[in-house]
C-alpha cells in the first residue's frame, strides 16, 4: 500500500500575504484519549486555506500569517475548536467529543434533525455497534439494542427471519415496520439481503413522528443509512473477516431405548393392548438428536474502501457470508455476496448527486421446519429402539408411526434451494435554489429475482409413509393417469419457480429553512412521492428426472411423456401509492421546538370508497435545561417531548376490496380436470387502512456527566383492524381457494414505558467503560372485536386439536386459552367424591378446573376454558457493556424477555412416538405424582389443550460476548496498517430459561395469533468465533 | 444555465401534481375476473357451475361419518387422537367441538354459496341452454342442503344470494321442513329441465334429480310421493343393475348402467393433508387403506373406517356381497403369504372397507393416500330399487308386490334367494337388505336414524339427542351466538 503519508488536501486558493509574519504551522490532532484523529479539517479562519489530518493525525498549512491566524477545526462528532496560532509553528490540537451526541445529525425522513431538536421518540444506533455482534441479519442484531423494539426469531436456521415489533403488537395482520434503506423501501422479509457491514446508522422512529410516512407508518419506521465516504480523505481500506463454529445450544431430554420400551409397554397395557416389547433391556438405543445436530461453520469477509476528493465522496463495499446449518449443514445453509457503491458528488456549486447501489446474491437451502413433517419434529418423535440404519445399511423405517420418518434419510433426500438476486438503489439530485431552499428529486428502485428449485427424488421411507414418492422399496415410480388411458411414470420430480418483484419510487421534495429575529427558525419540507410495485412469477413441476439425481434436476431434463408438466402456475400483481407530505418545524432558540406533519396517501389497495387518507401529527419539545430559571445542577440536560398523531397500516392483500374470481372451482368431467371459477376472497368495497393514534410523552436527560437517560410513555391505539376473521360457514368461504372477506373491525391498545440508561466513564484515564441498559414494559389488550363475534380463533393445538389461541376483547392478542388443571386424580374414590363431574376421568388423569362452577367439566363448549398464558413478554430488557483498556477491549450484550409463555406443541401423541423424559415421572398409582398424567393408548382427555402444555418462556440470553486486542499502531504502521484488531467472540453462549424446548426465543410463523407456539422450532446456534479487522 | 436547471426542476416537480392521482391508483387486477362483473357469456355461467360442482368432492366425509357413527364400522386410524372427531362420533360422545362436523357444515355451505352466486345472476343474459345450467345449479344446492339437513336438522336457508358477515348474525336456523320444501322445489325444477342422458360423464341427469328427490321424500316419510318419484326412474328403464357386484366400485367400470349419481374424482392432481378440500381425488380410499400394507392388489393407507364384526356377521356366508364389501385382511394374508400390514392404534377389527380402498391399479399423484380416482357412488340404481321398495311398502296404500319385486331384483343380483313377505316383515327385510347392499357407502347411520332403529343398533346412542349432530359451537359463535344448539348437546 501507500507507504508514506502525504498531505491529502492542498488548498485551492492561496494568497501571498503582503504583510505580517508568514510561515507554516503544523501539528497533530488527537482526541481526549490521545488517539490520533484522521480526516479532520483544519482551516484558517476567514480564508480557504486548510488541511486535512492524515493517518497520523498530522496536518500542515503553509504560507499563513502566523501571528494573527486562527485555526478552526471541524470533525463530525467532535466540538468545533478555534485556536490562535500566536506565532507558533507547532500547534497540537486536542478535540473533545460532543457530549451526548446531541448535535449529531440523524435522518428523520425527507430531512435531517439532531437529537437536541428532534421532537419525536426515536432511537439512533451506530452501524459499528451492530456489526461488532457478527450477526448476519440486521433485525436479529437489533434484538435488545433499543427499548420499545422487540425482536423474536421465527427460525434459527441460516437465513431464517425474525419478527420486528415496534411498540407491541397492534394488529394480528402485518405488524412489520416500514424499513427504508437510504430512503428505498426494503421489506423486512428481504432483510437477508442486507449486509450489516454496509450500515452506517439506524434510526428507529417509534412514535407518531413516523407519520411522515403516512399510511405505512403505523408499525413504526426503521431508517437505515449505508456507509458514505468523507471529503478530502485518501482512500481508506478496511478489511474484516471472522470465522466460527456453531453448535446446538441444547438437546431435549428424551426417553432412551430402555425407558421408551418400559413406558410404551405400560402405555399399551393401560390401553388394553398387547405390550410391544417383551424385552425392555434395550440400553440407550439411538440418540436421534446426536444424529441430527452437527457442528457447522460460519464465515464472513468484508472489504470497504472509502474516501473522498474535494467534491466527491465514495464508499465501496463487498462481502461474502456463508453459514451452514447445525441441522443439515449444507442442506440448510445460507450464502450471501454483497456489493455496494455509495457515491456523492457536487455536480456544480448548487447541485449534488447522491447515488447508492446495493447488489446482493444469496442462496439458501432449507429443510422442512416447524411442525409435523419437519426434520426436528421427526427427530423428537423417532423411537430410540430403531437404529438409524439397518443391518443392510439402509435407513430404518420407523414403521409403527405413519407420519414420522427417519430424519437422517429425510435430510439426505431434501433438496430445496432458493436464490435471490437483488438490486437496490437510489439516484438523488439535490439543488440549492437559494441558500435556504433545497429542491431534491430522487428515483429509488428495488428489484429482486427469486428462484426456487425443489428436487424430489424417488424415495421410500417405509410402508405407509405419506412422504414416499416411490411405489416401493425398489424405488419404482408410481404411475399416473394424466388423461383417460394415458398413463405416465411419475419418477423423480423437480419443481422450479421464478418470481420477480420490482419497486419503482419517484420522490420530489423541497426543504426550506427560514430564520427571523435570530431566534425563530422555521424549517419546512414539502413533497410528493409516487410508488409502484409489480410482481410476477411462474412455476411448474417436471417428472422423470434422469437417474433419480439432483445433477439433472431441471425442467429441461423432463423425460415425462409429452413433456407433461404438473402444478404449473403463474401469478402477477401490482400496487401503487401516491402521496403528498408536509412538515413544518418551528424552533425558538433551541428551547422550544414544534413540528406539524401532514401526509396524504392514496393507495390502490383500497376501493374507491376509501382510497385516500390524511395522516396528521403534532409534536413538540421543550429544552428545560436552557431556561434561565433552570437550576438543577445534577441534571445537565433536560428535554421534554410530547407527540400525538395518526398513521396507517395498509398491509393487506391487493384488491381485497373486491371479490375476485380467483378461487378454485375445479371438477372432473369426462375424467378430465375441468377448470371453472369460484369467488376467491369475498369482497368488501368499504375496506380501509388500519388507523393508529399514538400519544407519546418523554424526556431526555443527562445526569451528572456520565449518565444519559431517556424515558418514554406511550399509548398506541389501533382502530379498524384489517383482518380476515374466521367467518360463519354460512358465508360459504370454505371452498378451495376461497377466503373470508377482509374487514375493518376491532381495536387494539398498547400502552408502555420505555427506559434507556447509558453510562460512560473513564477510570484512571486508561480504562473506558460504557454501558447501557434498556427496558420496555408493554401492556397489550384487545379493546374491541367485531359485532356479533365473541372472539376470533387462532392457532390449533396438536393434530386436529382444538383452538389454543384467540383474539378476544379484554385479553392480549393471541393469548392462550384452554383448560386449567389442578393436579391428577389419584383414585377412583377421588373421582367419585369430586364435586365436579369430569366425563371419562379415571385415576391418573388430569383434573380440570370447573371455571363456570356448574359442577361439570364441559368438553363440549368453551365454558370451562380460561386464559393459560400469553406469548407477549411483559418486559424486555437489553444490556450491553464495553470496556477498553489500552489495546484490549471487551464487550457483552444481553437480552432478556420475561413473562411470556410458550405452548409445547411438538409432542406427537402417538402410541409409538418417542416422548420427553418428564414422562418417566408419570402417574403410576395413587400418590405417585400430582404433575404428569398416566400414559395410555386408550381414549383420554389428557391430550386436549390445558396448562399442562404451557410453559414459562422467560429467558435471559448472553447474545454476544467478545474480547479484542488492537495491536499497537506504532508497530502496525510499519506495514501501512493504521489499525489492526483481533478478537474472539461467542454468540448465544448462555441462555437461562426454564423452558424445556430447544430455544425460548420463538417468534411466529403463522401470524400474530400463532406466536409462542413451538412446533419443533429450528433453534439458534451457539457460535464461537475468531476475527480480525484491519484498516489501511 | 441555472435558470434552465431551475425550470427543469420545477417541471419535474409539477409533473406529479398534474399527473392524475386517481387514474394512477385505479388499477385492475391482472388476468382475473371480478365477481360483480361476471356472467357476460354462456361460458361464464358454465364455469361458475363447475365451481359449484367442486364441493361435491367433499362428500368423502359422508362415507366416513355415515359408517363410523353406525354399527357398520369403527373410526380406526393411527391412534385415538388421529382425527379425534371421528373417534368421538364412533363412541357417540361427540360434542359441539368437532373438526369433522365443522368441515361438513362449512363445505356444504360453500357449495350452496357457489350455486347461489350463479343463481343470483341467473337473469344477466339469455342464451340457449341456460335453463340446463340453472337446473344443475339448483340440483347442487338441493344436494348440499340435503346433506346439511341430514346431519344438523334445522339450518339457515339462504337462496339465490350471497350474504355478508353482518347479515349472518341476523338470520336464524330455518325449520327443517322449510329447507326440505326448498330442496323439493329445486329438484322438481331440475328434473323437469334435465335429460335422462348426458354425454358428459359426471353431469347431473334427470335420473339423479328424481332419485335425490325421492330420497328427500323418504327422509320425510312422504312415502306416496317417494314411490311415485322412484317409479318414474324405474319405469324409464334407463338404469339396470350390473351383473357382477364386485365390478361396481372399480375405476374401470365407472359410468356403468347402475350409476344414477356419482361424484367424480381423478388421480391426475396431487394433494396434501393441509387442504383436503383442494383435492381432486377421493380421500376416502387412501384413508381407508390397509395400514403399512405390502403385498399384491392393495396399496397402503391409514386404516380408517374399519368394518365391524357385527357387519361381517350380518351377511349370509354365501352372500357374495360380503367379501366384495369387506376385506378380511387375515384371510387375505393367508392366501398371499407375502402380505405385511400393521394394526393401527386407533383400533383394529381385522376388516377393511373393500369398496373404497386404495388399490395398486387405482393410484393417484402424491400424496396418493388422498388422490384416489375412484368415484363416490352417491346413489346407485340398487339404492333406488330399495328406496322404491320401502316407499311402496310404507305408502298410504301399500303395494307390497311391487316392493317385493324391487327387493328381489337386488337380491337376485347378489345370488340370494327371493324373499316373499309383506307388511312390517317386508319393511324389516328391506331395511336389512339396505345394510347388506349398501354397507360401506355412507348410508347406514342415516338409515338407522330415519327408521328409528339407531338406539337399538348403536352403542351409546341416546334417543332424542343423537338423531342429529350438534351444530359446531364455533359456527354458533361466528353467527352471533343466537342459534339454539340441537337438543341435549
Amino acid at each position: 500500500m501507500i507507504k508514506r503519508s502525504l498531505l491529502v488536501f492542498i488548498s485551492l486558493f492561496y494568497l501571498i500575504a503582503s504583510f505580517g509574519q508568514n510561515g507554516t504551522v503544523s501539528g497533530t490532532l488527537s482526541d481526549s484519549l490521545g488517539e490520533k484523529i484522521i480526516g479532520a479539517a483544519v482551516v484558517v479562519k476567514g480564508t480557504n486555506m486548510g488541511s486535512i489530518s492524515d493517518e497520523n493525525g498530522f496536518y500542515k498549512i503553509a504560507n499563513i500569517d502566523l501571528s494573527n491566524a486562527i485555526l478552526v477545526t471541524s470533525y463530525s462528532g467532535y466540538k468545533t475548536k478555534q485556536i490562535k496560532v500566536n506565532g507558533r509553528s507547532t500547534v497540537n490540537i486536542i478535540l473533545s467529543e460532543i457530549s451526548n451526541n446531541l448535535n449529531q445529525v440523524m435522518v428523520v425522513g425527507y430531512g435531517t434533525s439532531t437529537k437536541k431538536e428532534f421532537t419525536g421518540a426515536n432511537a439512533n444506533l451506530i452501524g459499528e455497534e451492530l456489526q461488532k455482534l457478527n450477526i448476519p441479519r440486521i433485525d436479529q442484531a437489533l434484538q435488545g439494542q433499543i427499548s420499545g423494539v422487540n425482536i423474536s426469531t421465527n427460525s434459527g436456521s441460516p437465513g431464517g427471519s425474525s419478527s420486528i415489533r415496534i411498540r407491541g403488537l397492534s394488529t394480528f395482520g402485518d405488524n412489520d415496520p416500514l424499513i427504508l434503506v437510504d430512503g428505498v423501501v426494503y421489506d423486512s422479509e428481504g432483510l437477508n439481503a442486507l449486509n450489516p457491514n454496509d450500515i452506517e446508522s439506524i434510526n428507529v422512529l417509534k412514535d407518531a413522528t413516523a407519520g411522515i410516512y403516512g399510511v405505512r407508518a403505523a408499525n413504526g419506521v426503521i431508517l437505515i443509512e449505508t456507509k458514505k465516504g468523507r471529503r478530502n480523505v485518501k482512500p481508506r481500506i478496511e478489511l474484516s473477516a471472522y470465522t466460527g463454529m456453531q453448535q446446538a445450544t441444547k438437546k431435549l431430554d428424551l426417553l432412551n431405548a430402555r425407558e421408551y420400551a418400559v413406558l410404551k409397554n405400560e402405555m399399551h397395557a393401560n390401553g388394553g393392548l398387547d405390550v410391544p416389547f417383551q424385552n425392555t433391556n434395550l440400553g440407550t438405543g439411538t440418540d436421534w438428536q446426536d444424529a441430527i445436530f452437527q457442528n457447522a461453520i460460519v464465515q464472513n469477509y468484508n472489504i470497504t474502501v472509502s474516501g473522498g476528493t474535494e467534491k466527491t465522496t465514495y464508499s465501496v463495499g463487498g462481502s461474502y457470508y456463508s453459514q451452514d446449518g447445525i441441522v443439515g449443514l449444507d442442506k440448510s445453509n445460507f450464502t450471501r455476496f454483497n456489493a455496494r457503491v455509495n457515491l456523492n458528488t457536487e455536480m456544480s456549486q448548487r447541485m449534488r448527486l447522491s447515488s447508492v447501489f446495493l447488489y446482493t446474491n444469496e442462496e439458501r437451502n432449507a429443510l422442512p421446519e416447524n411442525g409435523i413433517g419437519s426434520v426436528l419434529y421427526n427427530t423428537i418423535n423417532a423411537f430410540p429402539t430403531e437404529p438409524i440404519r439397518d443391518e443392510n445399511n439402509n435407513f430404518s423405517y420407523l414403521e409403527e408411526v405413519s407420519d414420522i420418518i427417519n430424519p437422517v434419510a429425510q435430510m439426505q433426500n431434501t433438496y430445496n434451494t432458493a436464490w435471490v438476486d437483488k438490486f437496490v438503489g437510489k439516484e438523488e439530485i439535490a439543488f440549492d435554489i437559494t441558500k435556504n431552499l433545497t429542491f431534491t428529486n430522487r428515483f429509488n428502485y428495488n428489484y429482486a429475482l427469486v428462484d426456487n428449485k425443489v428436487f424430489s427424488p424417488l424415495t421410500w421411507y417405509g410402508p405407509g409413509k405419506s412422504q414416499n414418492t416411490a411405489l416401493n422399496e425398489q424405488l419404482d415410480p408410481t404411475q399416473v393417469e394424466i388423461a383417460p388411458g394415458i398413463l405416465i411414470d411419475r419418477g423423480a420430480s423437480v419443481y422450479e419457480g421464478r418470481s420477480t418483484y420490482s419497486d419503482i419510487n419517484f420522490e420530489s421534495f423541497i426543504n426550506h429553512s427560514f430564520q427571523f429575529k435570530k431566534i425563530h427558525t422555521i424549517k419546512t419540507t414539502a413533497g410528493v412521492s409516487i410508488f409502484s410495485r409489480n410482481g410476477k412469477g411462474l412455476g411448474g413441476t417436471a417428472y422423470n428426472i434422469p437417474n433419480n439425481s439432483i445433477d439433472y434436476a431441471d425442467i429441461s431434463a423432463n423425460l415425462a411423456e409429452g413433456g407433461f408438466l404438473n402444478n404449473t402456475n403463474s401469478f402477477q400483481f401490482q400496487e401503487r401509492l401516491v402521496s403528498g407530505f408536509l412538515r413544518a418545524q418551528y424552533s425558538m432558540g433551541s428551547k422550544y421546538n414544534g413540528s406539524l406533519i401532514v401526509r396524504r396517501d392514496g393507495s390502490s389497495k383500497f376501493g374507491p370508497n376509501n382510497r385516500f387518507g390524511i395522516f396528521p401529527t403534532l409534536s413538540g419539545s421543550w429544552l428545560l435545561s436552557e431556561e434561565d430559571f433552570y437550576d438543577i445542577d445534577r441534571i445537565k440536560f433536560l428535554k421534554l417531548r410530547l407527540s400525538y398523531g395518526i398513521s396507517g397500516n395498509d398491509q393487506i392483500p391487493n384488491f381485497a376490496y373486491r371479490g375476485l374470481l380467483n378461487g378454485e372451482g375445479v371438477y372432473v368431467f369426462n375424467d378430465i380436470i375441468t377448470q371453472g371459477v369460484a369467488i376467491g376472497r369475498a369482497g368488501n368495497p368499504d375496506l380501509k387502512w388500519e388507523t393508529t393514534r399514538q400519544f407519546n410523552v418523554g424526556a431526555d436527560m443527562k445526569i451528572f456527566h456520565s449518565f444519559d437517560l431517556t424515558l418514554n410513555y406511550f399509548i398506541k391505539n389501533t382502530k379498524d383492524l384489517l383482518f380476515q376473521p374466521d367467518v360463519s360457514g354460512v358465508l360459504g368461504t370454505a371452498g378451495a381457494g376461497s377466503y373470508p372477506p377482509i374487514i375493518n373491525a376491532g381495536d387494539v391498545s398498547n400502552k408502555g414505558v420505555e427506559i434507556e440508561l447509558m453510562y460512560s466513564t473513564k477510570i484512571r484515564k486508561k480504562i473506558n467503560i460504557s454501558t447501557g441498559i434498556n427496558g420496555t414494559w408493554i401492556k397489550n389488550e384487545v379493546v374491541k372485536i367485531p359485532e356479533g363475534i365473541e372472539f376470533i380463533p387462532g392457532a390449533a393445538f396438536g393434530i386436529g386439536g382444538g383452538v389454543a389461541t384467540r383474539f378476544e376483547k379484554g385479553f392480549p392478542i393471541g393469548y392462550f386459552i384452554g383448560y386449567q388443571t389442578d393436579g391428577i386424580f389419584q383414585s377412583q374414590e377421588e373421582i367419585d367424591n369430586s364435586p365436579v363431574k369430569q366425563d371419562g376421568a379415571v385415576p391418573g388423569d388430569l383434573r380440570f378446573i370447573d371455571q363456570n362452577g356448574d359442577g361439570i367439566i364441559s368438553f363440549n363448549d368453551n365454558s370451562d376454558k380460561t386464559m393459560l398464558g400469553t406469548p407477549i413478554p411483559k418486559v424486555t430488557l437489553g444490556y450491553n457493556i464495553n470496556i477498553s483498556y489500552e489495546g484490549f477491549d471487551f464487550s457483552a450484550n444481553l437480552f432478556a424477555a420475561l413473562g411470556q409463555d410458550i405452548i409445547r406443541n411438538y409432542e406427537r401423541q402417538q402410541p409409538y412416538a418417542n416422548q420427553l423424559a418428564y414422562n418417566i415421572d408419570r402417574w403410576t398409582g395413587t400418590n405417585s405424582t400430582n404433575i404428569n398424567p398416566r400414559i395410555t393408548t386408550g381414549a383420554n382427555k389428557n391430550t386436549i389443550f390445558s396448562d399442562f402444555y404451557v410453559e414459562d418462556g422467560s429467558f435471559l440470553r448472553l447474545k454476544n460476548i467478545q474480547l479484542g486486542y488492537t495491536l499497537n499502531p506504532k508497530i502496525t504502521q510499519h506495514v501501512s496498517i493504521s489499525s489492526a484488531r483481533i478478537y474472539i467472540a461467542a454468540n448465544n453462549l448462555l441462555t437461562l430459561t426454564k423452558y424445556q424446548g430447544f430455544d425460548p426465543d420463538i417468534g411466529s410463523v403463522g401470524g400474530a395469533l400463532a406466536s409462542g407456539i413451538d412446533y419443533g422450532f429450528y433453534p439458534q446456534a451457539r457460535t464461537i468465533m475468531a476475527g480480525i479487522s484491519l484498516k489501511f | 444555465m441555472t435558470k434552465k436547471i431551475t425550470s427543469l426542476f420545477i417541471l419535474i416537480f409539477i409533473f406529479p401534481s398534474i399527473f392524475s392521482c386517481k387514474k394512477f391508483l385505479d388499477i385492475d387486477p391482472l388476468y382475473t375476473q371480478d365477481a360483480e362483473n361476471y356472467f357476460l357469456t354462456p361460458l361464464d355461467y358454465d364455469r361458475a357451475l363447475t365451481g359449484a360442482y367442486d364441493l361435491l368432492q367433499s362428500s368423502f366425509m359422508t362415507v366416513w361419518v355415515g359408517e363410523i357413527a353406525s354399527d357398520n364400522s369403527i373410526a380406526g386410524g393411527e391412534s385415538v387422537n388421529d382425527t379425534e372427531g371421528l373417534h368421538e362420533i364412533d363412541n357417540m360422545n361427540h360434542d359441539a367441538v368437532n373438526n369433522e362436523l365443522r368441515s361438513i357444515f362449512r363445505w356444504n355451505y360453500s357449495g350452496i354459496t357457489r350455486a347461489n352466486y350463479l343463481l343470483e345472476f341467473k337473469d344477466n343474459i339469455d342464451f340457449e341452454g341456460k335453463d340446463k345450467i340453472i337446473a344443475q345449479a339448483r340440483f347442487l344446492r338441493a344436494y348440499y342442503y340435503f346433506e346439511l339437513v341430514k346431519y344438523f336438522g334445522d339450518v339457515p336457508l339462504v337462496i339465490d344470494k350471497r350474504i355478508g358477515a353482518d347479515e349472518v348474525t341476523k338470520i336464524d336456523r330455518t325449520p327443517k321442513s322449510e329447507v326440505y320444501a326448498q330442496i323439493e322445489k329445486d329438484l322438481i325444477y331440475a328434473a323437469s329441465i334435465l335429460d335422462w342422458k348426458n354425454p358428459t360423464k359426471g353431469r347431473i341427469t334427470k335420473g339423479a334429480c328424481l332419485a335425490l328427490l325421492g330420497k328427500a321424500y323418504l327422509y320425510q316419510n312422504k312415502f306416496d310421493a317417494a314411490a311415485m318419484t322412484f317409479d318414474q326412474i324405474i319405469d324409464q328403464n334407463e338404469y339396470m343393475l350390473i351383473d357382477k357386484y364386485t365390478d361396481l366400485f372399480t375405476v374401470a367400470n365407472e359410468g356403468h348402467t347402475e350409476t344414477v349419481f356419482d361424484i367424480q374424482y381423478t388421480g391426475a392432481e396431487g394433494g396434501g393433508y393441509d387442504c383436503l378440500i383442494c383435492l381432486e381425488g377421493n380421500a376416502a380410499p387412501g384413508f381407508q387403506g390397509i395400514r403399512q400394507f405390502e403385498g399384491p392388489t392393495y396399496g397402503d393407507g391409514n386404516s380408517y373406517n374399519l368394518p365391524t364384526q357385527n357387519l361381517y356377521d350380518a351377511f349370509n356366508p354365501s352372500d357374495l356381497r360380503r367379501d366384495a364389501s369387506i376385506l378380511d385382511i387375515e384371510a387375505f394374508k393367508n392366501a398371499n403369504p407375502s402380505v405385511k400390514y400393521a394394526e393401527g392404534g386407533g383400533g383394529h377389527t381385522g376388516y377393511y372397507n373393500n369398496k373404497y380402498i386404495k388399490k395398486k391399479a387405482e393410484i393417484g399423484l402424491p400424496d396418493n393416500d388422498l388422490t384416489s380416482p375412484v368415484n363416490y357412488h352417491v346413489i346407485r340404481y340398487a339404492d333406488v330399487l330399495l328406496m322404491a321398495a320401502e316407499a311402496h311398502n310404507r305408502a298410504t296404500s301399500p303395494d307390497d308386490a311391487k316392493a317385493t319385486n324391487y327387493l328381489n331384483q337386488v337380491r337376485k343380483r347378489a345370488k340370494m334367494s327371493e324373499i316373499n313377505a309383506s307388511g312390517n316383515q317386508l319393511t324389516e327385510a328391506i331395511w336389512a337388505e339396505r345394510r347388506l347392499e349398501l354397507s360401506g357407502e355412507g348410508h347406514r347411520f342415516f338409515d338407522l336414524v330415519r327408521t328409528g332403529k339407531a338406539a337399538q343398533s348403536i352403542d351409546g346412542f341416546v334417543t332424542g339427542k343423537h338423531e342429529l349432530f350438534p351444530i359446531p359451537q364455533v359456527e354458533i359463535d361466528l353467527a352471533g351466538g343466537n342459534w339454539n344448539q340441537n337438543k341435549n348437546y
